[in-house]
């Protein structure tokens, strides 16, 4: 095979923005009536009541928050990528670097829909928001609910810049190889970026600090989301391994997604070169690491309950075990701790359809974690009497179903109209000499 | 005074680079600016250049940042008439989270402003002197001098081993 060159990585991106063939735009086009269709039974919602949901006492919380902390997950795993990555300058990110940021954008947007999903009168959002009103009324910053707001519009915000920031190189590269309308339009879109050595210069310091700012935000998100759960005094929730075990989870399944997304765009846009098996073999590893992270939190809840002597603690978690949701719960530990460690297997690991498969097991693990958190601790609390059950609704499953259809479709538009490599950041490797060139 | 001639040398290497920046200390013609595709930082130690400032952007937004967050935080606990049981109105823990994110989010509206206000941004006037082969595979040093220097400064370039576009 031959060697990468500076030359060879532009053309290998550059070629995926030439027009789309007729199969794509089909695929697009299908993702585009799945969105129509969350977006229908959102508005059906709205027109009759959140009762159409199945939430209802005592399972307030049921699929929009599963999936508010499943799309929040999602989205961690970009910022692991490019910024903590970045910071303990690890080369091997680089190739799938402005995927993962993309996927983290997209992923902050999807979740960020759901509280507003959840709130049933959306049109009341404003409540939010701290203004002088004639209610007297405003936000009460003690609630972990307005920490929430506040964390998911500082990463939305300072993920998309970030993203941004780190495509304006790139974007200057499309408009000096484009022509016509297309030319004009990359020409603003690079904001006349030259790379020229005083851009440089402010350019890599302000990236370093914003990778050093992004590093605790992720965290910190994570944990605040974790904490809407934790400062509830419900049993199997109320503990305070929420913050580590929720950030180890979010990484686990945002890499996992990462996984999802980059192998059939490698196979389709031909970057076998560029993603490498060595780069897909890194994540893997990655994925055994958060996945024993993620086990020994399991192990842990298991254990504190055990060791607490608390029977309300020890009720919660046996039920977890053997209880109506057991399912769910065998599907989190199976698919989360105990399939990722076939990726300890070298071959396993440098396998393709494997590697896909896994992936998508382990997404679906980490959904149901999620399920087995939230609706598991609300449906089986302090008092016999008020236990029971819920189940999603028709219109529950097509919200879901339309924010997963949200997520592909953003996510092609962009593998289409804009460089989904950097080609920044693989020159910057390639000239060091860590790029995998053969 | 004479008109100024503006002339590039396009080079393949980096290391070429860096030693046609060294040799352009030592004679008449002034480096204007090198383009690169990417940040090299042989280069920009060739150069000699100063450490960036964005930093002190970065750090003026996050200490605007945190004291908003805690300051709006305050500001609607004490706004609230209905005092809750024995709580204190001011929490400090509680509102040092809201302070947090915030600090994060103004430090990058900081870093982003100091990004584009030392960096020349949006400018379109630097396309005017500008090879689109610089975002690709070739580096280019743009340099100065007056017209009858422009035969000296074009040999000079290519003795370096480079290409030589003269601008208009």
């Amino acid at each position: 095979m031959s060697a990468l060159t500076f030359a060879k990585i532009d053309q290998t991106v550059l070629d995926t923005l030439h027009p789309a063939k007729r199969s794509y735009w089909i695929l697009v086009a299908l993702l585009l009536l799945g969105v129509l269709a969350g977006a229908a039974c959102w508005g059906y919602q709205i027109l009759v009541g959140i009762g159409v949901g199945g939430q209802n006492n005592p399972v307030a919380w049921g699929t929009y928050l599963i999936n508010f902390v499943f799309w929040v997950g999602i989205a961690h795993s970009g910022t692991l990528i490019s910024a903590i990555l970045h910071l303990f300058r690890a080369g091997w990110r680089n190739p799938i670097a402005r995927a993962a940021e993309t996927m983290t954008v997209f992923a902050v947007c999807i979740a960020g829909l759901f509280p507003f999903i959840h709130l049933g009168r959306v049109w009341q959002v404003y409540y939010m928001l701290p203004y002088p009103n004639q209610r007297y009324l405003w936000p009460n910053f003690l609630s972990p609910l307005m920490f929430d707001v506040v964390a998911i519009s500082t990463y939305l915000t300072v993920s998309t810049l970030f993203w941004y920031t780190g495509l304006l190189p790139d974007l200057a590269a499309v408009r000096d190889k484009a022509q016509g309308v297309r030319k004009k339009i990359f020409t603003y879109l690079s904001l006349g970026w030259t790379g020229q050595h005083d851009q440089w210069r402010h350019y890599t310091r302000g990236y370093l600090f914003f990778a050093a700012l992004a590093t605790p935000l992720v965290i910190s998100v994570h944990s605040v989301v974790s904490w809407d759960f934790a400062l509830g005094i419900v049993p199997g929730w109320h503990t305070t391994i929420f913050a580590p075990y929720f950030v180890a989870g979010a990484i686990h399944s945002g890499l996992a997604m990462v996984l999802t997304l980059m192998i059939p765009m490698r196979k389709v846009f031909g970057y076998e070169k560029i993603i490498t098996m060595d780069v897909l073999e890194n994540v893997a590893k990655t994925i055994v690491f958060t996945g024993l992270i993620v086990g020994f939190a399991y192990g842990t809840e298991y254990f504190i309950a055990w060791y607490s002597h608390n029977i309300v603690e020890l009720e919660s978690f046996r039920w977890r075990a053997v209880g109506d949701y057991r399912f769910g719960f065998y599907i989190m530990v199976i698919c989360n701790t105990l399939i990722p460690l076939l990726f300890l297997i070298r071959k396993i690991r440098r396998t393709v359809v494997l590697l896909f498969g896994i992936s998508i097991l382990v997404n679906i693990g980490m959904w149901y974690e999620r399920f087995v958190i939230i609706v598991g601790g609300v449906a089986h609390g302090f008092s016999p009497h008020a236990w029971g059950l819920y189940a999603p609704t028709v219109i529950e499953y097509g919200i879901m179903f339309g924010s997963f259809c949200l997520f592909f479709f953003l996510f092609l538009l962009f593998a289409k109209h804009l460089p989904s490599i950097s080609m920044t950041e693989m020159k910057e490797t390639l000239e060091k000499g860590e790029a995998h060139a053969t | 005074m004479q008109p100024k001639k503006y002339i590039m040398g396009l080079f393949r290497n980096e290391d070429q680079v860096v030693s046609a920046v060294h040799a352009l200390e030592h004679s008449p013609y002034k480096i204007q600016r090198v383009n690169t595709p990417f940040p090299s930082h042989k280069i920009l130690d060739a150069l000699k250049l100063k450490k960036s400032n964005v930093g002190y952007f970065t750090l003026a937004g996050g200490i605007f940042g945190f004291f908003a967050g805690f300051g709006l935080a305050i500001f609607c606990a004490t706004k609230w008439n209905l005092i809750v049981s024995g709580k204190p109105v001011i929490s400090l823990i509680p509102f040092f989270i809201v302070g947090f994110e915030f600090t994060i989010m103004f430090a990058v509206f900081g870093n982003i402003l100091g990004l584009l206000a030392l960096g020349g941004l949006p400018s379109f006037k630097g396309l005017k002197y500008y090879d689109p082969r610089c975002s690709a595979d070739h580096f280019g040093i743009l340099a100065s001098c007056v017209a009858e220097q422009e035969d000296g400064l074009k040999s000079f370039f290519q003795t370096q081993g480079g290409e030589v576009r003269v601008f208009d």
